[in-house]
């Protein structure tokens, strides 16, 4: 586990503190029920606040998981 | 990003979303959040509430437990604030919800044609919040805040330049807080405040408005949420200043130069001490004690405080300590002439060292230093103290304290030379209890909440919950006021209950420290038993560590008295420990005053 990911693993904790670390590496928008438009919005500004890049909305499909937000993150992040 | 936080003079650090997460949740098996806030806005509140709960969080060490209304609905969600109220609510108001047109989220037009009706609906809007804010503060306490946003670019001429359409909505937009300002109850936010802290041109987040209806960068809402805090919860104001003389209250040594010689204008580049002069005068007249803490020659600051050009009277200053000794043993006898607290007190000196030597002996004390050599930094230090010292309101009592504190050292002086019945016989005392419920009033609160040591359990209450207090049909509060031939002391006690299936049950009593060796603690429980026609009264009693003048009239009737817990007294206990009180007694109820003469009352007292 790289520190990309652990770092985005500690957003998640953020805004699904009662998730843990295993769940949290493979969840979804599916597996997750608390995952809502609140906490998508809320869990990508943590992203922009920890790794400094600002999420494209056109690849909004991508961050609907954590790999998908990690591969993201890997791609385009100057901090990743 | 840090900007600077005039209260504390120190860069507010920006709170970043991770941590506002964190301190907004609450500990695992943590009790429900005892304070409710209500944010009412029509964007989607997202971030802002959880920077509303964080600073909650840091404010009372608990997280606020925050409510929210519907997208796009400010007015409807000013109703439902006022259907169901919460401790406190914040209304934060963007030129969306005077006409969506205003907003990013709608396209229906910017042409000029529509300017009118644009302009037309936003008053209609400002009319109708202006009626609904004043529904809402009467439930709780209001912060309002008007937009932080800028306009969008709908105006006519060039961005250099304003257009009369921009002005005219922004002029309506001035006179509606103005006017809300003067609802009692509701606070405005300070714009200039606002900017010193978050930057206009940094606040706008374009992509979320567009994205989610969150219309703020995340830097702009915690620096919002902040001050909302601080708007709806403010410290418990401080209450007197101790400065210092030499190159504080004017430049030179007045020593080495003489009277004449020192100044405080600006033919003698001393026009910074003159500014500190003035705003003490202002301090002053609202009521805030003002002390002097000198190394100096007695009769030359004698001489000195006697110029006539002195822009804060001789008269304001009291006491004045002058002597070589350590400033701290000044400062110590201050306070207790005072009797306050140093957690109540501002301290000002040039020297840093003086600072330092004040500041270990009473660490509650905030201590400044007096920027003799930098008169850039003389604004930074009035407005730290306007922080400081800042009230809602300026009440009665506050223009007498310093009067009665002069006086009480003739009371002093008298009271030991006589036996205290015959003391209290020549007073030609006059004690009034007013038994009403006055929400617009708020100098019970403020006594309630300031009161140390004269206090049944030390407990503090939010606005909203003093509102709720009174809202409840089985509440009751009186308030005391007296006066001798000493001068007034105005309100001074406040006790406060609830009638029980039982017997009432007293859940505060305060009494300022200035009205005690009066006996007005005994007058005040016997009218409370009189009007509420109880047999008994039951008291919320605690100990705290300050209240050892409740705990000793007590004692009086309880032996030994409890370590914590409702105590009963019967009115027939009382009674039979009920002391000869030669006070005259004025009662009022609902407004309609009846004089009282109870059976203690001695002849010839008006």
């Amino acid at each position: 586990m790289d520190t990309n990911e652990v770092r985005l693993q500690e957003c998640f904790s953020k805004v699904f503190p009662e998730i843990g670390p295993e769940a949290i590496r493979n969840s979804s928008i599916d597996t997750i029920p608390a995952w809502d438009s609140v906490a998508s919005v809320t869990l990508l500004m943590l992203v922009q606040e920890e790794f400094g890049v600002v999420p494209d909305m056109d690849r909004f499909e991508e961050f609907t998981s954590f790999r998908g937000l990690l591969d993201y993150i890997r791609e385009t992040s100057p901090n990743a | 990003m840090t900007r600077n936080n005039m209260l504390t003079n120190r860069p507010r650090e920006h709170l970043k979303l991770s941590e506002a997460l964190s301190l907004a949740r609450a500990p695992e098996g943590a009790p429900p959040a005892s304070r409710s806030v209500w944010l009412v806005c029509g964007f989607t509140p997202l971030h802002l509430v959880t920077y509303l709960q964080a600073h909650g969080r840091r404010r009372f060490g608990e997280p606020v437990h925050v409510l929210t209304g519907v997208f796009g609905d400010l007015p409807g969600n000013l109703e439902r604030a006022a259907a169901e109220p919460a401790n406190a609510t914040a209304v934060v108001l963007e030129w969306p919800d005077l006409d969506p047109r205003l907003g990013l989220r709608h396209a229906a037009g910017w042409t000029t044609a529509v300017s009118t009706d644009i302009e037309a609906e936003v008053r209609k809007q400002l009319d109708r919040l202006r009626s609904l804010l004043d529904h809402v503060a009467q439930r709780s306490p209001v912060a309002l805040c008007g937009p932080t946003l800028p306009l969008p670019p709908i105006g006519h001429t060039g961005l250099a330049q304003d257009s009369p359409f921009e002005l005219r909505l922004r002029a309506a937009v001035q006179s509606f807080l103005a006017d809300a300002a003067e609802i009692r109850g509701v606070r405005l936010l300070s714009a200039e405040h606002l900017a010193a802290e978050s930057l206009a041109a940094q606040r706008l987040d374009v992509r979320m408005t567009l994205a989610t209806g969150f219309p703020y960068t995340l830097a702009h809402g915690d620096v919002l949420a902040a001050l909302l805090i601080e708007l709806l919860f403010p410290c418990s104001p401080k209450k007197a200043l101790i400065t210092d003389l030499d190159d504080t209250l004017w430049h030179g040594i007045l020593g080495e130069i003489g009277v004449q010689r020192i100044a405080w204008d600006l033919e003698n580049h001393a026009q910074h001490h003159g500014l500190y002069q003035q705003f003490l005068a202002a301090l002053a007249s609202r009521g805030v004690l003002l002390g002097i803490a000198s190394k100096n020659e007695p009769d030359l600051v004698r001489e000195a405080l006697a110029r006539r050009d002195l822009l804060v009277t001789a008269s304001s200053l009291f006491p004045i300590e002058v002597n070589w000794g350590p400033k701290s043993a000044s400062v110590a006898r201050i306070l207790k002439a005072w009797n306050i607290g140093p957690a109540d007190v501002v301290f000002v000196d040039d020297s840093p060292m003086e600072t330092a030597e004040v500041s270990a002996a009473f660490p509650e004390m905030t201590c400044l230093t007096f920027p003799r050599r930098d008169p850039d930094k003389l604004i930074d230090l009035l407005c730290q103290l306007r922080g400081l010292f800042g009230r809602q309101e300026i009440l009665e009592e506050d223009r007498l304290r310093t009067a009665s504190l002069r006086a009480s050292e003739h009371f002093e002086v008298e009271r030991k030379s006589t036996s205290e019945e015959d003391f209290l016989a020549q007073l030609g005392a006059v004690i009034t209890v007013e038994f009403a419920k006055k929400p617009s009033d708020p100098r019970p609160l403020e006594l309630v909440n300031k009161t140390n040591q004269f206090n049944l359990n030390g407990r503090r209450f939010t606005e909203g919950e003093w509102m709720a207090h009174l809202a409840n049909p089985d509440s009751f509060v009186a308030v005391v006021s007296y006066e001798d031939k000493f001068g007034p002391l105005g309100r001074i006690a406040v006790i406060t209950g609830l009638n029980g299936a039982d017997a009432p049950r007293v859940v505060s009593w305060v009494m300022s420290c200035r009205a005690f060796s009066r006996r007005i603690e005994h007058h005040t429980l016997d009218r409370v038993f009189a009007a509420l026609g109880a047999s008994r009264l039951d008291f919320d009693y605690r100990p705290t560590e300050r209240n050892w003048p409740l705990r000793e009239f007590f004692s009086r009737f309880f032996e030994p008295l409890p370590s914590e817990g409702a105590l009963c007294l019967t009115k027939a206990a009382f009674e039979e420990r009920f002391p000869q009180l030669p006070h005259a007694i004025k009662e009022i109820f609902d407004g309609h005053e009846r004089s009282s003469t109870p059976g203690v009352l001695l002849e010839g007292v008006p």
